[in-house]
């Protein structure tokens, strides 16, 4: 009885589980059966589900007769400064809030927690006018300068993980004549460096799939990122042409590939981020 | 001795504020300042060429008793928020609970759930803008089952909900989070329930469900304020107008228009401190009334 029981119980887990897997992954084939469409099959409008033909040649139309290729480049531009600037800062600042006893500090960390509860909305118009008053509108340097203070929800996970080291090893440290500066870049970054890499993940999501930003600050086309100018193909020059499906799914695919590779080579360490993250806000 | 200790004291409070001093920087120039500008904006007429104007409460009167397409908003966002969000947790909810039995190639399987989740919102935007095409994917489905599908994105009364299963494809991130919960449950009351003859529905609603409340509490808060403050993805499916004749108008989209077309920027930023009161309300609406219905083990019901 109880084994026919699990037998039914498994076979309808399976069944749902296999279910929902083709739902979610059956839009991801159309996604690769649409990128390898021909011309004529976008202008027809007559996309199959399942992959029908193989025009591997749009793949190199993307990268020889398009500027998908400078935009990647500007994307990783971003992304890469953009993570630079929260593992360096945010690690510094968090050493910060970790290891010193100072007047106001319970108060500066409160107001740091609440910065997290401020909607982005607020301050983005204020901002635009800031970067236009820096003469830095149409640059990237609008998406990339305010990594260099640190980001409040890195600076709280940080302090998490450094107060978590002993402060023996600082004690050490300090004997031996080091001094702060020196213990936060030659001793606790080194040992933090899992969440630093969860950091660094996190960071390059957000920037790689950013389009709000790039939208308000950039106007000429050669400075988009990829997500940004992956829009732009859907804006045909005339009202009604059938914008390129076939080359913006191969787009759509070259921006969502490096960010699936992130996050099944970098599980582990966002995975480990997060539970950290949730145990502490208990 | 006494005189040592402060001066280590003062030492320490030297190198905290000079550690901290980027983040205070970025706080004053990128957080402070803005908030200032934003509210003292929010009460001024401003198209950033000619000089500001005073003009006191005009902009928030003008958006709650005149603003027709701001009240279409307001309700849109609120009616995607909460419909993306139930949709998302009762899906998660069912998934979550078959993760967590003890299957093969169930871990392979927890990582591909959660993939889709982590594609650009572009790119997802992109995808579907294709799935809800008259002759796209969804109504190809729903032919084959008989079913004449309606035009999802041209129709005002399919747009949002469109929107809204859009926003299953990232069910991998909340599946996760609830997964991680129902570990945390202790088999002891799983052990007894059995014990006590409960059958596995009884089990899943007198046990996962209440013990797993903090947790969908939690994901549920940050789900509305995400949703809240959709932007992407309505600007990308309907190519910034929020159209049909404004059926998809979000309040940040509105806000973007009134900014960033218009130059409106004193009346963008009335928008944006609606939405900023909006969440503060929906957070302390939700955090004052969870210990009628959240509960914690370490609590004790008075």
């Amino acid at each position: 009885m109880i084994r026919n029981n699990n037998l039914l119980e498994r076979t309808v887990s399976y069944l749902f589980l296999i279910i929902v897997a083709v739902v979610l992954l059956m839009p991801f084939l159309y996604m690769i059966s649409i990128a390898l469409s021909s011309d004529k099959t976008v202008a027809e409008n007559a996309f199959t589900i399942l992959p029908g033909e193989f025009v591997f040649s749009n793949i190199v139309k993307i990268l020889t007769e398009t500027q998908v290729s400078r935009y990647f480049f500007n994307s990783l531009i971003i992304c890469l400064s953009a993570m630079v600037g929260q593992i360096l800062v945010s690690s510094f600042v968090a050493y910060g809030f970790a290891r010193f006893r100072a007047r106001g500090k319970n108060i500066v960390f409160m107001l740091l927690l609440a910065t997290m509860m401020i909607p982005a909305e607020v301050t983005m118009i204020p901002q635009f006018l800031i970067f236009r008053e820096l003469k830095m509108i149409d640059t990237l340097f609008p998406m990339i300068i305010p990594n260099f203070f640190g980001g409040a929800f890195n600076i709280f996970l940080l302090r998490q993980s450094i107060m978590r080291i002993p402060y023996a090893f600082d004690e050490a440290a300090i004997v031996e004549g080091a001094s702060y500066p020196r213990i936060w870049a030659n001793m606790i970054l080194p040992m933090i460096k899992p969440i630093l890499v969860a950091i660094g993940i996190f960071t390059f999501s957000w920037n790689w799939g950013w389009f709000t930003g790039p939208l308000i600050y950039l106007s000429s086309s050669t400075k988009f990122p990829l997500a940004l100018g992956l829009y732009f193909f859907t804006e045909t020059s005339n009202k009604g042409a059938i914008p390129p499906w076939n080359l913006i799914m191969v787009t759509s695919l070259i921006l969502a590939l490096p960010m699936l590779l992130v996050y099944a080579l970098g599980q582990k360490y966002v995975y480990s981020a997060n539970i950290g993250a949730g145990s502490t806000l208990k | 001795m006494l005189k040592v200790v402060s001066k280590v004291r003062l030492r320490e409070n030297i190198w905290f504020w000079i550690f901290i001093s980027p983040w205070i920087i970025g706080l004053c120039v990128f957080t402070l300042g803005p908030l200032i500008i934003s509210i003292i904006m929010s009460f001024a007429e401003w198209d950033i060429f000619n000089p500001p104007k005073y003009i006191g409460f005009k902009n928030y009167v003008d958006l709650i008793q005149k603003d027709t397409i701001f009240i279409k908003a307001v309700k849109n966002t609120i009616f995607y928020a909460l419909a993306s969000n139930v949709l998302t947790m009762t899906g998660s909810l069912g998934i979550a609970y078959f993760l967590n039995k003890p299957l093969k190639g169930i871990s392979v399987y927890r990582i591909l759930i959660y993939l889709p989740s982590v594609i650009p919102v572009v790119a997802i935007a992109m995808l579907f803008r294709r799935v809800f095409s008259p002759n796209g994917f969804l109504n190809t489905v729903l032919g084959f089952l008989g079913i004449d599908g309606p035009v999802w994105l041209l129709n005002p009364d399919t747009v949002l909900w469109a929107l809204a299963i859009m926003s299953l494809w990232g069910i991998g991130g909340s599946t996760i989070l609830l997964l991680a919960g129902m570990k945390g449950i202790p088999v002891e009351l799983y052990e007894a329930a059995q014990i006590d003859g409960a059958n596995p529905f009884k089990t899943y609603f007198k046990i996962t469900l209440p013990m797993l409340s903090p947790v969908i509490f939690f994901n549920m808060i940050m789900g509305l304020i995400a949703g809240l403050q959709t932007f992407g993805q309505v600007y990308i499916m309907t190519q910034g107008l929020g159209g049909p004749d404004n059926a998809s108008m979000m309040i940040v989209l509105h806000l973007y228009n009134h900014a960033f077309k218009y130059f409106n920027m004193g009346y963008a930023s009335g928008i944006a401190w609606i939405l900023f009161a909006m969440i503060m309300a929906l957070t302390l609406i939700v955090f004052k009334s969870s210990s009628m219905w959240v509960y914690y083990e370490s609590e004790v019901k008075r």
